[in-house]
């Protein structure tokens, strides 16, 4: 830097800067807050369900396959034979009507434990995926009134 | 300036604390809102620059890579808006006469400026910057008051660091050359 650059630079000094309105600050960090508060729900409404309704209905189809197999085959019947599955229905009834409910208990129990343990953990695993989409569900409506 | 700090605030915003940007405000808008004032001119219009600076940078957070101060990223935020601002109004560059002054006229024209007296010399220079083209009050601005360096002033306006050195090297020129046009029509005056 030369002389000349050094004393303009000096004569520079003397100048003041200008300061915009005192509550500059405040409007800029509403106008940020605003900002912010759009960007947070814009996440939520790219939310897509964890599970579509299609999977849902393949779900809920799959489940009560699985329910009826393990029922007929519980009874010791052949799955295709579909009067046998009723006759197990109509004397679970019947035994209902005779109040034998300690026989019907223990029958129960017995279909109970003839299913296996990978369908406790599809029901578990499906219910928590339920649940889970549930809760986001709830928490995009609840961004959406803001 | 504290780049380290400057970071702190910066990852602060990032991490999700919106609040920490307030102290970027509160550090940069003089200089933010000086820059756009000599842009264009009307306080109302340099102030929603200004403003509008601040959202932009607070938006692309993200995108500064720490390679630069952050007061260099931000200015050249504010010039490149405030350029495009002008050229939608399509207001051009006034230019002014190449009416150029030796060297030792500058030095004799330098001590006859500082004999003025304090609050003229302030009106006056105030007055010369004032009728700079507005991208040369930016240049000067950065590096005179602001202490920019070459490199830092090239990487805001996108010019060249020889091109900056020439138009600052200019710019001196024509302050100095208006300032001795106003000293003499005040000594004319008092005559």
């Amino acid at each position: 830097m030369n002389k000349l650059d050094k004393q303009f630079e000096e004569m520079m000094k003397e100048i003041k800067i200008d300061s915009p309105s005192s509550d500059f600050t405040f409007k800029v960090m509403s106008r940020i807050q605003a900002e912010a508060a759009v960007q947070k729900p814009h996440l939520l409404l790219d939310y897509k369900p964890v599970i579509s309704k299609r999977t849902w209905i393949i779900l809920v189809a799959a489940f009560i396959l699985i329910m009826t197999y393990i029922t007929l085959s519980a009874s010791g019947s052949s799955p295709a034979s579909t009067s046998t599955f009723w006759s197990t229905i109509s004397g679970s009834l019947n035994s209902l009507k005779s109040n034998e409910v300690t026989s019907l208990w223990q029958k129960g129990l017995g279909i109970f434990s003839s299913i296996p343990p990978i369908a406790y953990m599809i029901l578990i695993a499906t219910l928590a995926l339920w649940t889970l989409d549930s809760f986001l569900q709830q928490i995009r409506h609840n961004h959406s009134k803001v | 300036m504290n780049k380290t700090e400057d970071l702190y605030y910066i990852e602060a915003v990032r991490k999700g604390n919106v609040q920490a940007f307030s102290y970027l405000v509160e550090k940069y808008q003089k200089l933010v809102y000086t820059l756009a004032l000599k842009l264009l001119k009307r306080p109302e219009d340099a102030e929603e620059l200004a403003q509008d600076t601040f959202i932009k940078a607070y938006q692309k957070l993200d995108s500064y890579e720490g390679k630069s101060k952050f007061s260099t990223w931000l200015y050249s935020i504010t010039y490149n808006a405030g350029i495009s601002e002008l050229r939608k109004r399509r207001i051009e560059f006034k230019s002014l006469e190449d009416q150029r002054l030796s060297d030792q006229d500058e030095m004799k024209m330098h001590d006859y400026y500082s004999e003025t007296k304090k609050e003229d010399q302030e009106k006056y220079l105030n007055l010369a910057l004032g009728k700079l083209p507005e991208d040369d009050q930016v240049l000067v601005t950065l590096y005179y008051y602001e202490n920019q360096s070459m490199d830092d002033i090239s990487e805001i306006t996108g010019l060249t660091v020889s091109n900056i050195k020439v138009k600052i090297h200019r710019a001196r020129k024509k302050m100095y050359s208006l300032l001795h046009e106003m000293l003499n029509e005040e000594v004319y005056s008092l005559l």
